[in-house]
């Protein structure tokens, strides 16, 4: 998925684009680019995040202009394959958001006769066949040219010495706003509404002549009349799909996410460095040192390779590294931790291998390989789909390294994380709102779930919550408990059954009470455990994913109850660039 | 000025239960999409781009879904499904003109919906032979006399639709629980109301009937093959492939048949007209499926042969499973209902080799079990049971 913006009026068209893409930034945000009218053509485009680096960008004069941001999930992104793409003689500019599925054979034919490609793109391929027709007309250019293009596309296009956009639209989102004296075009309505409330939805086949005061929409090529649609919402309701917060809408595009991360490696594109590895290091920080820990309890039992975590920040304190592969794991790419450990795993002749969310991120250049995690856009600071598809991704790791023994499994995992996101949660919410502390405990690979799960609530909530193993309790922490520290416990039948209910037990006869992550027929728990959430039987993998995704709606739903800034937690940023 | 659509999409589906007991009555896949992402579709054929849905039951799945969508929608919530009308007026706030109701859980053609834009304090009707689960309308000439909601004897055929086009100071006089009692009620106040018979209108009452609404639905595809098929595989008919999806060799698919994406269709199996098959399904060799609905993540062992049925999401069917097409009574709420189908399975169900279902209902995450083989007929197998 992509983002394009287009503006004609009266304003400096620049700030206008900037911001629009901004508000696009949803929908994809690994490069960006505008180019504007002043004369003749201006671009300024770039790799990263429209939010993060556009002051250069705001300068660009000119009252007209395009704007792109991008979501690549093939062909990488970078400052030269980010749109607008120009013609061979810079005059003519195009953004584009769909695929253009014959782009190869035109690409082709438009080399021979003599254009110069400077990008990889499907999309340069329509700048060069505008240029090869264009004769002082844009309108009749792009008619002239459509028929050629077979796939999707929204467009838009500019050229110098004439002050209009053209906009185009097959099978992908294209909307004009109607302004006083100046009109937009967007991929949706979201960049527009600031600046008016009525606007055209185009349909597939229509072109549009936009000038500052008048435009016309074309139907094989005859004008025809459009209705203008008076818009009433708000940008962040669009955005938001309906959803109360990004973090609930992530939470529930897990499913998905889940799938895609699991088909995002099979064994063919399994870096050989892994295939060959005796033993690896994992370095990650947050919640994707948790990823990489559960990572740890399920691939040393199941192909007896021994596996060492690092956290980013510490691993600089430690001696070389002596695995004969690093697994960095960060979901934008950017984590200055994580991103120095591979470098330094670089340095010391170590292979390194990038799991992250993000094409085309610092790590995914400095890195050996690269697996990327197919989560999409995250925006919600608290991550919730990246983790889950990190664990998916890891998961996949393990069972290819295993021969393709839980393959059967892992596609299990979609539907069971549909099923869990049922879940009645509001007893255990209830009793964590009225919380100043919470302990969350559990053994074996349900431990580092743990973390996770005191991490989320942690962020959020803003409630202290620390998750300790089970064992450690008694170690210390012990001492901590009272009627007033809720205990959250995974305790499911296996092999730290029964001396999981034990440990509960003694918690409970300290007066704790204790929300139990459980089977839901298992008499002895409901007789210890003040609320059960029933965790459906099935393998360990499984219930790895559902007890995450239980703890991640214990978090939101007591953030929401105690009315926290949930997608933007104080203090916190989404990708954290600094040691 | 333009017109808006208020699609009422909070309503549960009790009687379509199981397949409504995890999701609402307009998010059931019938010809591979929702009921509402059709009426969705729809309406924007009739030219209507500014569509608010009511959400209540099982919102998030709902709002997920529209979000997919390539424009978007805007959402209100009713907190508590009191009503069609209740739910109208959740979205009053965003109504300041005429606005067309929808049900997001029936079907209905745009060129229906394009017959009612034109005039306004109107309502779609059809005939039903079974009247009296909806709305009974009496009309003279073209204007509607009476509406009575679910009545216990129906004098006539003739029911509404649930579709409205109604003007803005009707919205604000709504009052009452049900768009029916409404609309009645305006009736005596002397307001006209148009009847306009509707083309093409499809409910599901309970959950067989979808199966006609599937095969109605089918006939719009447009054939698609993506995927990789075998040479050897006959593909006669509007068949639509999405991506991912492998055809075997010897596979027979006869259109129209809808198949969605990453799925395995074993070889020599065969797909007879008036089937839909969701996405990452597994259809094994030899297994036979006609006029069915396999909704996603589900698994078809091999040597199977299915018809009339609807298989819910994430069903594994072992091996020589018999599922036959039988018209018969199924007891639903201490009352026989008249019913047609194989089996109507809900989630998640898991079910051992060699078994025969004729005119069952199998509830969500069921699982049975064991080597003998066993037969259900006419009956209802309630969620979670353990069939050993």
């Amino acid at each position: 998925m992509c983002g394009i913006v287009g503006y004609v009026g009266f304003r400096n068209a620049a700030p206008i684009l900037i911001q629009g893409l901004r508000r696009l930034e949803y929908r994809g945000y690994d490069s960006f680019g505008i180019a504007t009218l002043a004369g003749n053509v201006c671009v300024h485009k770039k790799t990263g995040k429209v939010s993060h680096i556009s002051d250069s960008a705001e300068i660009l004069q000119g009252t007209l202009g395009i704007g792109h941001t991008r979501w690549a999930t093939h062909g990488i992104p970078s400052d030269i394959n980010a749109h607008p793409h120009l013609d061979c003689n810079e005059k003519i500019a195009v953004v584009h958001n769909g695929i253009i599925e014959n782009y190869a054979s035109l690409k082709r034919d438009l080399i021979e006769r003599g254009h110069i490609f400077r990008s990889d793109t499907d999309t340069e391929v329509i700048a060069h066949l505008l240029e090869e027709v264009y004769d002082d007309d844009l309108l009749v250019a792009v008619q002239k040219t459509l028929p050629f293009l077979a796939g999707s596309y929204a467009i838009l296009v500019l050229s110098e010495g004439e002050n209009r956009l053209i906009a185009a639209r097959n099978q992908s989102p294209l909307v004009l706003g109607i302004g006083d004296g100046e009109i937009f075009a967007a991929s949706d309505i979201t960049p527009i509404l600031e600046y008016t409330s009525r606007v055209i939805y185009l349909d597939d086949g229509d072109v549009a002549d936009i000038r500052p005061e008048i435009y016309t929409v074309y139907m094989e090529n005859k004008p025809v009349q459009k209705e203008i649609n008076e818009i009433t919402w708000t940008p962040d309701a669009v955005m938001k799909g309906g959803f109360a917060h990004y973090m609930l809408k992530e939470m529930f595009e897990q499913p998905d996410v889940i799938h895609h991360a699991v088909h995002a490696v099979i064994d063919s594109t399994l870096p050989r460095s892994l295939k060959e590895a005796k033993t690896i290091t994992v370095v990650a920080c947050g919640s994707s040192y948790h990823a990489g820990m559960i990572f740890r309890y399920l691939l040393e039992p199941a192909c007896g390779i021994p596996v060492r975590l690092e956290l980013g920040s510490e691993y600089k304190y430690t001696p070389v590294p002596f695995s004969d592969v690093i697994i960095g794991v960060s979901q934008s790419g950017e984590t200055a931790d994580t991103l120095a450990a591979v470098k330094k795993g670089i340095c010391n002749n170590v292979r390194t291998v990038a799991i992250t969310n993000v094409l085309n991120s610092s790590i995914t250049r400095s890195a050996h390989d690269t697996i990327l995690m197919h989560a999409g856009p995250e925006i919600s600071v608290a991550s919730s789909k990246s983790f889950i598809a990190q664990l998916g991704v890891l998961m996949q790791i393990v069972n290819l390294l295993a021969g393709g023994t839980c393959s059967e499994v892992l596609s299990h995992g979609r539907y069971a994380i549909e099923q869990i996101l049922l879940t009645d949660i509001t007893k255990a919410v209830d009793l964590c709102v009225s919380a100043d502390h919470l302990f969350y405990v559990g053994r074996g690979v349900f431990y580092p779930v743990m973390m996770e799960g005191a991490l989320k609530m942690k962020e959020i909530s803003y409630i202290h919550a620390e998750a300790y193993a089970a064992g450690e309790l008694k170690h210390g922490p012990f001492a901590l408990l009272s009627p007033e520290t809720p205990v959250i416990a995974i305790c499911l039948p296996g092999t730290a059954y029964e001396v999981m209910l034990g440990n509960l037990k003694e918690m409970k006869a300290r007066g704790t009470p204790i929300i139990a992550l459980g089977i839901a027929d298992d008499i002895e728990l409901l007789e210890i455990a003040d609320v059960v959430i029933p965790v459906p039987p099935a393998h360990q993998w499984i219930q790895v994913l559902t007890c995450t995704v239980l703890l991640q709606m214990i978090a939101y739903h007591t953030a929401n109850a105690l009315g926290r800034e949930i997608d933007m937690p104080r203090n916190l940023a989404k990708s954290v660039t600094v040691e | 000025m333009s017109l808006k659509a208020v699609i009422l999409a909070a309503g549960e589906g009790r009687r379509l239960r199981p397949l409504t007991q995890n999701r609402p009555k307009a998010l059931i896949p019938v010809a591979n999409k929702p009921i509402i992402e059709h009426n969705i579709n729809s309406l924007v054929n009739a030219g209507i781009r500014d569509i608010i849905v009511v959400v209540g039951f099982r919102k998030e799945q709902v709002m997920r879904h529209l979000s997919q969508l390539s424009f978007p929608v805007m959402i209100v919530q009713q907190a508590e499904q009191l009503g069609t009308a209740h739910a109208l007026l959740c979205a009053k706030g965003m109504i300041k003109d005429d606005v067309l109701v929808i049900p997001g859980d029936n079907y209905i053609d745009s060129g229906s919906l394009r017959d009612i834009i034109t005039i306004k304090n109107s309502l779609l009707y059809t005939t039903h032979k079974q009247p009296s689960n909806f709305g009974v309308i009496t009309i003279e000439g073209d204007i509607v006399t009476s509406i009575t909601e679910k009545p216990i004897k129906a004098s006539r055929m003739t029911v509404s639709c649930g579709i409205y086009h109604i003007s803005s100071e009707l919205v604000w006089r709504i009052a009452d629980n049900s768009m029916s009692e409404v609309i009645d009620a305006e009736i005596r106040l002397g307001t006209k109301i148009t009847a306009i018979k509707a083309h093409s209108w499809q409910d599901a009452i309970y959950p067989w009937d979808l199966l006609t609404m599937n095969e109605r639905l089918l006939t719009d595809i447009t054939a698609q093959k993506a995927g990789i098929i075998s040479s050897s595989a006959v593909i006669q008919g509007p068949v639509s492939i999405g991506k991912g999806t492998e055809i075997k060799p010897g596979v027979v698919i006869t259109g129209p048949v809808f198949i969605g994406e990453d799925c395995k269709i074993g070889a020599h199996a065969v797909i007879e007209p008036g089937t839909s098959i969701g996405s990452r399904v597994t259809v094994n060799s030899h297994t036979t499926i006609n006029k069915s609905i396999i909704m996603n993540d589900a698994v078809i062992a091999s040597h199977c042969s299915i018809s009339g049925s609807v298989i819910g999401e994430g069903c594994t069917i072992g091996e020589n499973s018999l599922i036959v097409h039988k018209d018969g009574f199924i007891i639903l709420d201490n009352t026989p209902i008249r019913s047609s189908c194989g089996v109507i399975m809900g989630n998640g169900v898991i079910s051992s080799p060699n078994i025969l279902l004729e005119n069952v209902i199998v509830g969500n995450n069921v699982c049975i079990q064991g080597k003998s083989d066993k037969r259900f007929s006419n009956s209802v197998i309630p969620d979670k049971t353990q069939v050993m």
